[in-house]
């Protein structure tokens, strides 16, 4: 039932994820953050199977942070991608895969440049303009190949979004109610209430 | 038993000694020297940088690194052998992170590493880490600096200031002498450069100062920093000497006055 | 973790080079994982607690296949569930109230469980699923929480405490475990409340319900819920929650057991039974039932002459 949208524009990427946490027809839960700050320029959203999503993310949290205690430079979105990637595809070879699936958005700070990568379970990974997981990208992805611009500036990503989220809320019966909404550029992470 | 390399290097001697862990010791008093000092809201470590040839990158040569944001860790012996155990503790403060959703407390962290250490004694073949450290930092929700020691055998204790490595008996009776207890900052540093000073003869390029003022605030002095406080304590070096001088001369010329008086009133 | 969970399995390769090292008498194999945060110093030397897993070729559908009584009415293993268990955090502490009855089936088991685990003076675990399960590996918890009181010198957060149940049982995933727990207390952080379950979830939140009748019990404790309830409101609202629960789902019922954990530890305020309740209310006051609350109320809205007639 998670839904989970990003969207890059000049120089930034928006990642946004509905903030339930349902059990059954239950809320257990209406302010869970499922999007995890990586690094100082990167960000995870993930959705999937309950208990697999918090445990696949806080490993891949703790290990891009050894990496950036171990080494001088931090780990750029492309490597970090692929690394991730690989943990899910080795994952998915093991005896018990974690089923989670992933929206990656980070700033590259050596090449000025925002990059997204869309992730599944079985560890197909794409870099894209724009992403969505969930019942979300049945009605999210048409309307952002009509409306995304990747020259957008922030306040045009932040209004398409919101197009993606009232579609959403307008047509699907499931609807999360709200969303955490998180931007990453060359000043770093940020929360921005939509 | 075909299994013999599995068997403890690290035995005893008949009167009770292990010999391999008393080596290990050997190569930390070989290796160079490195102090901490603890402050009344901090804390800091000075370590002696060898040379670097001329060739040689210097930012390749760490012996002061961070365990994690709010911790901090200097070495004395086998390099080779710290960052071993270095990268151990990495993993650990991330482990510890991600299991207890808390950052390790200094202690938390100078056990594991000593438990290490230990470990290498009383296995089988491995040898005993060639290292001495000394940890320091604050613990997560607490303004009280901390400074902890470890050795090869995997002793570990807390000190207000220590000394590990090459002559580290004598600075630590240095840092006997000189220790108060609620240091300021500017009086920790300088205590800490004027205790390395007693073994580093060349001065302030061969040291190596990190501060930690309170959790995860640490800075790294640079050249003319620590220039600027060994001229300082050098000036005050001289000062003391020149009273020391003018005193000596101030009674000698006393003397020589209440003698002439003496004389004179002997007439 | 998954290296975790194939450690007790008894199958597979981790098994048989097991067994093959028993046969050795090779038990030396004693990794830095010991060392650390994922067990402390030599804990996990023996392997955490010896779990028996059924000895067939996939323990997971054996059990599925002979404890689902929704699919197969005569299964041969009835697990006990059905249950209501909710916690709140509010200004005064955290309150927590369970109901007492286990069915196994259709078949009440017992009037008279305890669902709340008393982990250690500060903290409290509640039992919803399957009763054996929460209350094994909750004492199980209880123990780890006093090592690693006795290793660190201090008492385990709330977070912590809760992070290593949900550990645990995400390392059984899919084999069979059925819990869904909150772990309650206080620590240097004050209250909290986590929620954890056997999918390996785990939620910090202010109010959890879990169970059968938790969707009764939430209908009356969302509506009741401040911060600032005052001690008593807030046992009283956490008494009537379960009452509602205890009153609408068959699976819930016959008494509450009330427990407050404050700053110095948890107090058991009290047992209650949910049919006095109905009639009487705690100490003998109002009686939360519907029919005793509305009694002698009417929504028959006659014209004047109608009623003066009737009377």
């Amino acid at each position: 039932m998670d839904v989970s949208f990003a969207i890059t524009g000049k120089g930034y990427v928006i990642v946004a994820a509905d903030t339930t946490a349902a059990r059954s027809i239950v809320k257990m839960k209406t302010d869970e953050d499922k999007i995890k700050v990586l690094s100082p320029h990167l960000l995870m959203a993930y959705s999937g199977e309950p208990g697999d999503t918090v445990q696949f993310a806080e490993f891949v949290e703790r290990n891009i942070r050894l990496y950036h205690i171990r080494n001088p430079h931090g780990l750029r979105p492309q490597s970090a991608a692929s690394w991730i990637r690989r943990t899910l595809a080795d994952s998915l070879r093991s005896r018990r895969p974690y089923s989670v699936n992933l929206l990656l958005g980070g700033y590259d700070t050596s090449e000025h440049a925002p990059h997204l990568y869309w992730m599944d379970y079985l560890g197909t990974m794409v870099e894209v303009p724009f992403a969505a997981h969930g019942y979300g990208a049945y009605f999210a992805l048409g309307l952002l190949d009509r409306y995304h611009d990747p020259e957008g500036s922030l306040e045009d990503g932040l209004a398409t979004l919101r197009r993606c989220i009232d579609e959403v809320a307008k047509r699907l019966v499931v609807a999360p109610g709200q969303y955490k909404v998180k931007v990453v550029d060359k000043d770093g992470v940020r929360e921005i209430a939509l | 038993m075909s299994r013999s390399y599995d068997r403890a290097l690290t035995v005893f001697s008949p009167d009770g000694h292990l010999f391999q862990v008393e080596y290990a010791l050997e190569a930390v008093r070989k290796g160079t020297c490195a102090v901490g000092v603890r402050g009344k809201d901090v804390v800091v470590l000075g370590v002696e940088k060898k040379s670097v040839l001329q060739l040689q990158d210097p930012r390749t040569v760490r012996k002061v690194v961070m365990l994690d944001d709010h911790i901090c860790l200097a070495f004395a012996g086998l390099t080779a052998d710290g960052r071993i155990l270095i990268d151990k503790a990495r993993m650990e403060c991330q482990s510890h992170r991600l299991t207890v959703e808390d950052p390790v407390t200094v202690e938390y962290i100078t056990r594991h590493i000593a438990g290490i250490q230990q470990k290498y004694t009383q296995s089988g073949g491995v040898r005993p880490f060639g290292i001495s450290t000394l940890i320091v930092g604050f613990d997560p929700h607490d303004t009280r600096p901390r400074l902890y020691q470890t050795e090869p055998s995997g002793i570990y204790s807390a000190w207000k200031a220590n000394a590990i490595g090459r002559s580290s008996k004598t600075v630590r009776e240095f840092l006997e002498k000189n220790h108060k207890d609620d240091m300021s900052r500017d009086d920790t540093i300088k205590l800490t450069v004027k205790s390395l000073l007693e073994v580093v003869q060349t001065g302030a390029k061969n040291i190596e100062i990190s501060v930690m003022e309170s959790y995860g605030k640490i800075t790294s002095l640079d050249l003319s920093q620590i220039e600027a406080i060994v001229a300082e304590i050098e000036r005050e070096k001289e000062a003391e000497a020149e009273r020391k001088r003018s005193r000596l001369a101030a009674t000698a010329a006393g003397q020589a006055a209440m003698f002439a008086a003496g004389e004179s009133s002997a007439q | 973790m998954h290296a975790f969970a194939e450690r007790f399995s008894t199958n597979g390769a981790a098994a048989e080079l097991r067994r093959a090292k028993e046969i050795l008498g090779e038990d030396d194999d004693v990794s830095d994982v010991m060392w650390g945060s994922s067990g402390g110093f030599g804990s996990l030397v023996n392997g955490v607690p010896k779990f028996a897993v059924p000895s067939v070729p996939d323990p997971t559908s054996f059990l599925r296949m002979h404890t689902d009584d929704h699919a197969d009415p005569s299964c041969r293993i009835k697990i006990k569930h059905g249950t209501t268990t909710l916690a709140f955090r509010f200004k005064g502490g955290v309150i927590v109230a369970v109901d007492s009855r286990a069915t196994a089936g259709s078949y009440v088991a017992s009037g008279t469980v305890k669902k709340v685990i008393e982990i250690n003076p500060y903290l409290l675990g509640t039992m919803a699923g399957g009763a054996a399960d929460c209350q094994y590996w909750e004492t199980y918890l209880g123990i780890q929480c006093r090592l690693h009181e006795l290793r660190n010198r201090e008492r385990i957060s709330v977070a912590a405490a809760s992070k290593y149940l949900s550990n645990l049982v995400y390392s059984y995933k899919g084999m069979g475990l059925s819990m869904g727990t909150m772990i309650c207390g206080w620590d240097k952080t004050g209250p909290a409340i986590f929620y954890v379950d056997s999918d390996g979830t785990r939620l910090k939140g202010d109010l959890f319900s879990v169970g059968s009748g938790s969707t009764f019990a939430y209908g009356v404790l969302d509506q009741g819920y401040r911060w600032d309830l005052t001690d008593e409101e807030a046992q009283e609202l956490g008494r009537r929650s379960i009452y509602a629960a205890g009153h609408r789902d068959a699976f819930s019922g016959n008494t509450i057991n009330l427990y407050h954990v404050k700053e110095d530890g948890w107090k058991f305020i009290g047992n209650y039974d949910i049919s006095e309740m109905h009639y009487n209310g705690p100490g003998g006051a109002d009686g939360y039932g519907y029919d005793v609350r509305v009694q002698g109320r009417t929504s028959a809205n006659p014209p004047p002459e109608a009623a003066a007639a009737q009377a």
